[in-house]
Parts: C-alpha cells; structure tokens; sequence
C-alpha cells in the first residue's frame, strides 16, 4: 500500500471542515486575547462579580476569575466551548465517516479488495486523524501567541505552558477519535456510531462540569478523562500535565489497540 | 499435465447468526477457466464472493486462491486478483482520475489507464475530470470494471458485472473477459444473468439457498439437462405414454413433453404413431436453472 494514497484521500475528505476549525480555532484565540487586552473587562466583570449570589461565585470557580488575565484568557481560550465542540466533531466525523460510513456505502469493501492488511488502514485512519487534530490543536497554540506576541509580551514561561495545554487539548482530542474508532470498528452502522460516541462525550463533560462544584460528585472526578485536561491549571501552575498525558495516552492505547484487535476480526457486510 | 487450480473451496460454510449464508460449498476453479456462478438475488453468489476475499469469516470450511488461504494470505492473494463488486461504490466526491491514483497507489502501480480500454469502454477524459457522485450509473460501473482489469490480474472477481452496462457496452465486456482469458487470466463471474453465463462461462455452479445444487461445465449441463419434445398428430391417440417423458402441455393433437432418457427409445414407441410433425428441442439455460430451481419454487 502506497501510504500516501490513503492519507490524501483521509485529508482530502475531512480537509474542508479541518480548515474551517484551524481558520475560526485561530481567530478565537486572538479575539479572546484582544477583547482582554484592549480594555479593562476586569472592572467590568468584577462588578458583575460583585452583585452575584454566593453559589453562583462558586459554580464560576476561581478558572472563571482567572479569565481576567492575560494568561487566564489564553487558557480560557483553549478550553472554549466552541473550540471542544469544533474538535469533539472533527475527532468524531473522522472515524465515523471513515468507517461505519465506508462500510455501509461498500467503499470499505472496495478498499479492502487490495492488497493491505485492515491493521495498516485502521493506523493509517488514526495517524490521519491525529495529524488532523494536532494541526487544529497547532492552530489554537498559533493564535494564542501570536495574540500574546502582538498585544503583550510572550515570555518563555508562558509560551511553553500553552504548548502544553495544546498538547493535552490534542490527547483530549486523540482519545475521543480513538474510542469513536473503537465503536465504528465494534460494527456500529454510522448514525449509531457518531451518536453513541457524541453522547459519551457529552454525558463525560456534563458528569465533569457537576463534579466541579457538587461535592457528592466529586469522587467521579479520576474516572472522567475530561478531568484530565486541565488548561487553566496548567497554567498556574497547579496541573499535572505529566501524569494528564499518562493518563490519557494510556486510554488512546487501549482503545487504538482494541479497534486493531476488533477490526481484524469483523466481517465486512 | 496437472492443471493448476486457482480457487479451491472445501466445505465453506458462513452463518449470519442463526440464518445460512452458505453452507457446505466446495468447488474448484481451474487456470484459465471462465466459471460462472449462477443463482437468483440471495442464493449465496455475494457471500461466497466476499469469503474468497477475506471480507468475511467463514463459520467453517476453508478457501484457497492460488495455493493461498485467503484468511492467511489475504495480502498476497488480493495483490494478484481484481475485483469488481456487486454494485460497485467508489468515492463519490473523487473524480475518476483522483480514483484511479488512489487505487493505482494501493497497487503502487501507474495511474495512467491504458488508453484502449478507455475507448473500448467509451469512457471520455471529461467523464474522468468530472466527480464520480455526478456520473451516471452506467459510467460508474465502467469505471469499476477499468479498476479491475487495469492492474492485468491474474484472476478476475466479477459480482454481477453487467448491471447497468447498455447492450453495446456489454458486448465489449464480454470481448474484454475473453481476452483476459486468452493471456492467461482466470475469471470468476457471478451472476443471475443466465444469456450472460450461457455465453461467457465454460463451467458453471449453480447455488440455490446457499448451498451448491450443480457443477457443472456448460456442455454437461445441457446434455444432462431434459430435453423438450413437442409432437403434432395427424388423428387423436389414445394411450400416450413414452418412455423417459412427462407430459407438461396438451392442446388438441398436439402434445409437449419433457424428456430425459435414451432418445431411440423414444423414437421407436413413437413410429407407428400417426404423426405430422415432431420437434426436440435442446434446453436454454434458462429451462436448466428453472429445472433446478422449480422444487424451491413449489415448495
């Protein structure tokens, strides 16, 4: 198998709404920080801030106050709704499409009507679903500093911890794809398969963000993997980025693994 | 000389779940041979197919193409084979040129098609540069069979080849398959398209509810196959029966039979007969499949 061949068709089909998330990812960040950088949104919120009841201070936690600074922001940046969700559908699309979709539409039956082993197209199919997201996850790390570069002053300190967080952003996002993989490969025709997946990845995010401030909650907090992304706290200085990355290259494994094992082994209908 | 055996398939069964796929298949296919595989839609012909190309896990039995398992030695297998599905779906948002790099890269081969087959099979470098999911079915399809045979295969795969080809273009299908054979190329055709089989085929296997219920070369089949008789008489007989004969039709003195036995027999009970006109006809393949087919059709 020409290894090329693959991963251009891989690019090919899921290029347009990468671009779209690299082009809106980047301008985000650099908004974010120019919006922060600008004009005094400090005073403005704390005064906010300052007329709230105490629970909702709390459910705001302190990485809300962070937000008020520079670095604050840019670690508020990475962890946007918009930008989870942007990349929760481009690490989902890829492998759904890829394959429960291949295989219902009989693509997957001419694929594998040449000759290279179902091994090599699930790595190829994860490789490129990797390089994908890091391009994205290297888009958000461009727009934060080159927004901090612009309207600020990058020190060292700083842009290597948001290399970091990009990093764990990326894994976040590795993992997602990787256990989509895993359910596509299970036989999962595709609907089924990109809901089941957005759905764990929703019901994970939901049970995390309660967990934040439900104290009868908190217990759960090592079994959610989106506790092991942890932007804001990587840039204090409070994360664990090491053993964040541990942690989720671990799930990436098992998962990868289990949809090689899963793949070589299923019939294609 | 021993003849080499390209496909050989012992007692192949596949169950999806409790339902049969196949059961119990065993044949060979023979270097150079054109075999069809006949049965109506769901008899087996795209199961079996899929099995010989590892798509599928057989629940038990074993296959092999060139001397290879195809579980085993799927790569090595496929290298040298071409296959054309069923209803053939590329990607739908490639051109016909992006298709055929892609594959050509799979095989590590040029992408350029020769560009005789491309005349041959009327297939423009507009149709080429346009995206598949915009080219009619009948284009397609031609661009399905160009992925098969532009590799020079040693064997040919072909799942119902024909579908959506006009009468002309299936014509030169038929020109292509044969001269693959003529170079050497084993063809494995199925189809339910019995004047396709009929014409093509030197041996055929006919499958009926996933299990084998002939195999047979085409000549065979047909000498085994009952004959039609159709005799006209010049005055009513009484008493009309013929050794080997069932009588399928009666209408005033003409009476059709089907037939099966040694025809002198027949011809001597018949001599002293007042008889105008008589007919023996040989079987179509068609009378042969539905021979086959007609207790599943009672049942």
């Amino acid at each position: 198998m020409n290894n090329l061949s693959y991963l251009r068709l891989i690019w090919k089909t899921n290029r347009g709404f990468a671009l779209f998330s690299m082009a809106f990812i980047t301008l985000l960040q650099f908004l974010i920080l120019y919006l922060i950088t600008t004009f005094d949104t400090s005073s403005i919120i704390n005064v906010i801030i300052s007329q709230l009841p105490e629970k909702v201070k709390i459910f705001l936690n302190n990485s809300f106050f962070n937000t008020l600074t520079l670095d604050g922001a840019a670690a508020f940046g990475l962890n946007h709704p918009m930008v989870l969700a942007l990349m929760s559908i481009t690490a989902i699309s890829i492998p759904v499409h890829h394959i429960s979709r291949e295989i219902e539409s009989g693509a997957m039956e001419l694929l594998l009507s040449h000759p290279f082993r179902r091994q090599t197209l699930i790595l190829y199919l994860w490789v490129s679903g990797c390089l994908i997201l890091l391009a994205i996850a290297m888009a958000a790390l461009a727009g934060s500093v080159t927004a901090i570069y612009v309207f600020h002053h990058l020190t060292m300190n700083v842009f290597w911890k948001i290399v970091q967080i990009s990093l764990n952003l990326w894994l976040l996002f590795v993992l997602i794809m990787s256990y989509t993989l895993l359910i596509s490969t299970a036989g999962k025709a595709g609907n089924i398969a990109g809901n089941l997946s957005a759905v764990i990845t929703f019901m994970f995010y939901l049970l995390f963000f309660l967990s934040e401030f439900l104290d009868s909650l908190k217990f759960t907090k090592p079994f959610i993997f989106f506790s092991y992304y942890e932007p804001q706290k990587i840039m204090f200085n409070k994360g664990h980025f090491l053993l964040d990355c541990v942690v989720l290259l671990s799930l990436i494994l098992i998962s990868l693994v289990m949809s090689l094992w899963l793949f070589k082994r299923r019939d294609i209908p | 000389m021993t003849v080499q055996k390209i496909i050989s398939v012992e007692n192949l069964t596949k169950y999806y779940d409790n339902n049969i796929g196949v059961k119990d298949i065993s044949f060979e296919v023979e270097k150079g041979e054109i075999f069809g595989f006949l049965g109506p839609n769901g008899a087996g012909k795209t199961t079996t197919i899929r099995l010989l190309l590892d798509l599928l896990r057989p629940s038990s039995g074993k296959a092999r193409i060139f001397g290879l398992d195809v579980n085993k030695n799927s790569t090595e297998i496929l290298a040298r084979c071409g296959y054309l599905q069923g209803e053939f779906s590329a990607y739908g948002n490639l051109s016909g040129n992006e298709f055929f790099r892609l594959i050509a890269g799979f095989r590590k081969i040029s992408p350029i098609i020769d560009k005789n087959l491309k005349e041959r099979l009327d297939l423009s470098d507009h149709d080429l540069l346009r995206k598949i999911k915009h080219l009619s079915h009948g284009t397609v399809q031609k661009i399905g069979i160009i992925q098969a045979f532009f590799h020079h295969p040693e064997l040919l795969i072909l799942d119902e080849p024909t579908t959506g080809l006009d009468p002309l273009m299936q014509n030169e299908f038929y020109d292509l398959v044969f001269e693959s054979k003529k170079n050497g190329c084993t063809i494995f055709i199925s189809s339910h398209n019995l004047a396709e089989v009929e014409k093509i085929c030197s041996r055929l296997a006919i499958v009926r509810r996933g299990q084998l219920v002939g195999l047979e070369t085409m000549k065979e089949l047909k000498e085994k196959a009952d004959r039609i008789v159709e005799i006209t008489f010049s005055e009513p007989v009484e008493n009309i029966e013929f050794p080997g004969t069932f009588l399928l039709e009666h209408r005033d003195l003409n009476y059709i039979f089907r037939f099966k036995g040694n025809i002198i027999e027949l011809m001597k009970s018949i001599s002293n007969l007042p008889l105008t006109d008589i007919v023996i006809k040989k079987p179509a393949l068609s009378d042969i499949f539905m021979n086959y087919y007609r207790d599943q059709i009672h049942e």
